[in-house]
C-alpha cells in the first residue's frame, strides 16, 4: 500500500459541552459555533484529519445539528466527499433508544456496526470545542511507537473558569504513561489539562464500547480509562501548539480577541490549511471615512465606519460615523450610522439600529442573539 | 438528452499586450478584482443564465487556466451530464491543428457539441470583463426568430472605427457588417458575443473549413457569408458594464472602476449575480494597528499594517509598516516591504517587493481613471531590491536588484 495516508478513521462529537454555552448553541451545536472571522470550530479538527490523510470520518452529533449539516454538507470543502469512507454524520438513532446520548460510550455504541464494517487500523477520537491545527499524523506515530493501548493528547493550561466542574487532567509518570485521571479539576495555574483526543485500535475500541455498554457504563474516560489504568496502558501525548478553548461566553470572546495578539494567527493557521464552507463573498471594502485598526474581517464586509480590536465574519456591515471597538460580529451583522458598539458579541444576522449606544465590558461582553434587532 | 443552449467560450487568447502579465498563464486566467481571474465572469454568466453546459477552447499556457478550471465546481458546473469542459486542439486520424481562427477552434469540436445536441450555441469571450443574463439574449434570439444573434454596445461615434459595426435597421436586424472601417455606418459594436442555431452554425463552419481562402474568423469569415446568403440576423442591444481588458491600462481602469460601483457601472457586490471563483481557502485579512485604508478592496489572507490608498490587494497580499501602495493593483501573494511605495500600477502574483524600493508614480495631474496615461507593470515572481526603481513607464519581468533603476 502506499503510504499517503495514516491508517485511522476519524470520530468526532459535535455536541460535547454544548451546555457551556447556551447562548451560542441555542440554534446549533458546539461544532458549527462560528470562530476567527470564518471559521466554525469543527473546522479545526476535520482540517487537521483531513490534511493528515484521513479521508474517514465519523461526525456523531446529538442535537440542534441543521446548522452544522448545512455546514459540512457532503464535505466537499475538506476534500471529504470520496467513494471509499469521506464524511458521515451521524444523528442519533431514534428507535434503538428514546433517549439522547448522555456519554462518548452511548454515542458510540450507537456507531458500533459501522465501527466493525471499517478498515483501518486505528480510530481518532475528538470533540469539536477546540480551535487548533493539529498534526495527527504524529499523534498516529507517537501511538504505534509507544505500543500503548491508547493515547491520550493534553496540553498545559490553566483550567478555564467555565470548564472547572467539566474537564479532566492527568498525571503520568516519567515514560509518559497515565497513572491518574482527574475528573472536575479545579486547582490554579497550568494543568496537564486533557484534550479529549484519543487514539484507539478500532478492534480494542469495539471491545470496549461493547463491554461497557453491557454494564451500563456512560462515560468513555470515567467509567473507562480513569478506572483501568493498570490493566490499559494510557499514553499522554503533549500538544504544543495553538489551543484555543471554548468553556464560555468569556472565554469564546477572550480567543476571538487573542487572535488579534502577534503571532497568534501565524499559530494557529500557519502550520497547515484550515478549510471551511465557502460563500463566495466579495472582498471586503473599505470606504471613503473608514477606520480600521487592529482587527481581523473576513470578505464580504464593508466598512464606512471605525473598526478597532474586533473580529469580523464575513458580509458585516458598519456604516458612515458607527465606532465599533473589542467586538466579535459574526456573520451579516450590519451596525447603522453613529452607533457606539462595545465590548459585544453579535450572532448571525444582528442588526443595530442607528444612533444606539451598546457597551459591555472586558470580563462580561454583552451578547445579542441570532437574527435579534437592538 | 438534448440541451437548449450550450456555450462555447473562446479563451486561446495569449493577451500579448499585457506582455509581464501573460508570460506564464493565459489572458483569461489574468486575475481581477481583488479575488477573481476574468474567466470567472464568463463562467458565472453562464450559472447565473442556467446554462449548465460550457466548452473553454484554449491553446496558449493552458496549465494555470486548466488548474483553474478542475473539474468546475467552484461554478456549480460539476455536472453528470454536462458541466465545464476545457477542449485544447488534439490530434486527429488526419493529423493535427492548432486552432486556425475562432470560427476553426469551434469547427474542431464539432462532436463536442453534437453530443448535447443543442438548438442553439452561445459563443462567448473568454477574456471580457461583463456581467450579462445570456437568457434574456437567447430570449431576444427567438423572438426574432433568428439564426444568429450577436450582442452589441453603442459606442460613441468618434470612437466607432475602432470596432467591427452592425448596421441594423429599425427592428434590429442586420442589413451590413463593417469590420474597423473609416467612414462608419452605425455606432454598434460588436461584443464578439454570439448565439447560433446550431444547425446553421455547423453548416457554415463546415463551409467555412472547406474554403482554401478563408481565415476561419467569425468576424472576417463566418458572419460575411450568413450577410451574403440573406440569413435572418439581428443585434441584441446590451447596456451594462462591457470591456475588454486588452491593454495593462484597460486591466488597470477595470480594477479601479470596481472601486466605483456607482458611477462605473460594475458592480460585483449583487448578490442576486454572483461572480464565482475558486477560493483560496486563506483566514481572515487582518489589519494592524498602523494601517490606514482607504477606498480600497482587500482579500482573504491579507496582511496590512501600511497604507493603502484607491488599491485593490488579491488574497495573501501583504504591506509592512510604512509601506505605501496608492492606485495599485496588487496581486495574491505579493509582499511589499516596510517603506516601499507602490503607485499607479498593477503587480502581479508572488512579487517581492523589498524595503524602500518604489514602484510607478502617481501622474502630475493626480488620478484619472478615465485617462490613466502610464501604469507601471510588475511581473509574476519578479523581486524588486532594496531601494531599487521601477519607472511610471516600466514594465519589468525580471528581477531588479538593489538600488538599481529601471524605466
Amino acid at each position: 500500500m502506499v503510504n499517503n495516508n495514516v491508517n485511522a478513521l476519524g470520530v468526532i462529537f459535535a455536541n460535547t459541552y454544548d451546555n457551556l454555552v447556551p447562548e451560542l448553541v441555542a440554534e446549533r451545536s458546539m461544532g458549527s459555533i462560528p470562530f476567527g472571522g470564518r471559521y466554525r470550530l469543527i473546522d479545526f479538527t476535520l482540517s487537521s484529519m483531513a490534511n493528515a490523510g484521513i479521508d474517514n470520518v465519523s461526525v456523531i452529533v446529538r442535537k440542534n445539528y441543521h446548522s452544522l449539516m448545512d455546514h459540512l454538507g457532503a464535505g466537499r470543502e475538506w476534500d471529504l466527499t470520496r467513494k471509499r469512507g469521506g464524511l458521515n454524520i451521524v444523528p442519533p438513532f431514534a428507535e434503538r433508544s428514546v433517549k439522547l446520548y448522555s456519554g462518548r460510550v452511548d454515542a458510540l455504541d450507537s456507531i458500533l456496526n459501522w465501527l466493525e464494517a471499517q478498515k483501518e487500523r486505528y480510530v481518532i477520537l475528538s470533540d469539536s470545542y477546540i480551535a487548533m491545527n493539529f498534526d495527527f499524523g504524529k499523534l498516529v506515530d507517537a501511538h504505534v511507537k509507544s505500543g500503548a493501548d491508547v493515547t491520550m493528547v493534553y496540553n498545559r493550561a490553566p483550567i478555564p473558569e467555565g470548564a472547572r466542574s467539566d474537564n479532566y487532567t492527568i498525571r503520568m509518570d516519567e515514560e509518559g504513561r497515565v497513572t491518574e485521571i482527574l475528573s472536575n479539576d479545579y486547582r490554579m495555574g497550568e494543568q496537564n489539562l486533557a484534550m479529549n483526543i484519543y487514539i484507539i485500535e478500532r478492534e480494542s475500541l469495539i471491545h470496549l464500547i461493547h463491554d461497557a455498554s453491557v454494564r451500563g457504563l456512560v462515560y468513555f474516560e470515567r467509567d473507562i480509562l480513569a478506572r483501568n489504568l493498570k490493566l490499559l496502558n494510557v499514553q499522554a501525548f503533549k500538544f504544543d501548539g495553538y489551543v484555543a478553548r471554548v468553556s464560555d461566553m468569556k472565554s469564546y470572546f477572550d480567543e476571538n480577541m487573542r487572535l488579534l495578539k502577534d503571532g497568534s494567527m501565524e499559530a494557529l493557521f500557519g502550520p497547515a490549511p484550515i478549510y471551511t464552507k465557502i460563500r463566495d463573498d466579495n472582498p471586503t471594502r473599505y470606504l471613503e471615512g473608514s477606520s480600521v485598526k487592529n482587527s481581523l474581517l473576513a470578505d464580504g464586509c464593508v466598512i464606512e465606519g471605525t473598526v478597532e480590536n474586533c473580529v469580523l465574519f464575513r458580509g458585516c456591515k458598519v456604516k458612515k460615523g458607527a465606532v465599533v471597538k473589542n467586538c466579535v460580529l459574526m456573520q451579516d451583522t450590519v451596525v447603522e450610522p453613529n452607533c457606539n458598539v462595545e465590548y459585544v458579541v453579535t450572532d448571525k444576522n444582528v442588526h443595530i439600529t442607528e444612533d444606539k449606544k451598546l457597551a459591555g465590558t472586558d470580563t462580561f461582553p454583552v451578547f445579542v442573539a441570532k437574527n435579534h434587532s437592538v | 438528452m438534448a440541451k437548449e443552449m450550450i456555450a462555447m467560450i473562446l479563451a486561446g487568447g495569449q493577451g500579448s499586450r499585457l506582455y509581464a502579465l501573460t508570460q506564464k498563464l493565459a489572458k483569461p486566467a489574468v486575475p481581477f478584482g481583488g479575488k477573481y481571474r476574468i474567466i470567472d465572469f464568463p463562467l458565472s454568466n453562464c450559472v447565473n443564465s442556467d446554462i449548465d453546459t460550457v466548452g473553454i477552447l484554449t491553446q496558449y499556457q493552458p496549465l494555470v487556466l486548466n488548474e483553474y478550471i478542475g473539474n468546475g465546481q467552484p461554478w456549480d458546473l460539476d455536472r453528470l451530464h454536462g458541466g465545464v469542459h476545457v477542449l485544447p486542439p488534439y490530434q486527429q486520424a488526419s493529423g493535427s491543428d492548432w486552432y486556425k481562427g475562432t470560427a476553426n477552434a469551434i469547427y474542431q469540436n464539432i462532436s463536442f457539441i453534437d453530443r448535447y445536441d443543442p438548438k442553439y450555441v452561445i459563443i462567448l469571450s473568454g477574456d471580457q470583463i461583463c456581467k450579462q443574463d445570456y437568457s434574456d439574449f437567447l430570449r431576444f434570439h427567438k423572438e426574432k426568430n433568428a439564426e444568429f444573434s450577436v450582442a452589441v454596445m453603442e459606442v460613441p461615434w468618434s470612437e466607432a472605427s475602432r470596432f467591427g459595426l452592425m448596421v441594423t435597421d429599425e427592428d434590429d436586424r442586420i442589413n451590413a457588417f463593417q469590420e474597423k472601417p473609416k467612414e462608419p455606418k452605425s455606432n454598434l459594436a460588436s461584443m464578439g458575443i454570439y448565439i447560433f442555431n446550431w444547425d446553421i452554425l455547423k453548416k457554415y463552419l463546415t463551409e467555412d473549413e472547406a474554403d482554401p481562402n478563408s481565415e476561419n474568423d467569425f468576424g472576417k469569415n463566418v458572419i460575411p457569408n450568413l450577410l451574403k446568403d440573406g440569413r435572418r440576423m439581428y443585434a441584441y442591444h446590451f447596456s451594462g458594464y462591457w470591456k475588454d481588458v486588452g491593454t495593462i491600462s484597460s486591466l488597470w481602469q477595470a480594477n479601479m472602476e470596481v472601486l466605483d460601483p456607482k458611477h462605473s457601472g460594475i458592480n460585483l457586490f449583487d448578490e442576486n449575480w454572483k461572480i464565482y471563483s475558486r477560493n483560496t481557502g486563506r483566514p481572515c485579512q487582518q489589519i494592524g494597528s498602523d494601517a490606514t485604508i482607504v477606498n480600497s478592496m482587500i482579500s482573504e489572507g491579507c496582511k496590512v499594517n501600511g497604507t493603502v490608498n484607491n488599491s485593490i490587494l488579491f488574497p495573501g497580499a501583504v504591506v509592512e509598516k510604512g509601506a505605501t501602495v496608492e492606485a495599485a493593483v496588487v496581486m495574491g501573494g505579493t509582499v511589499i516591504k516596510a517603506g516601499a511605495s507602490v503607485k499607479h500600477c498593477i503587480v502581479a502574483e508572488n512579487v517581492t517587493i523589498e524595503e524602500g524600493a518604489t514602484v510607478g508614480a502617481m501622474p502630475e495631474g493626480g488620478l484619472n481613471i478615465a485617462e490613466p496615461g502610464d501604469v507601471a507593470t510588475v511581473g509574476s515572481g519578479v523581486v524588486i531590491g532594496k531601494g531599487a526603481t521601477v519607472g511610471p513607464k516600466a514594465m519589468v519581468s525580471s528581477d531588479v536588484k538593489d538600488g538599481e533603476e529601471q524605466w
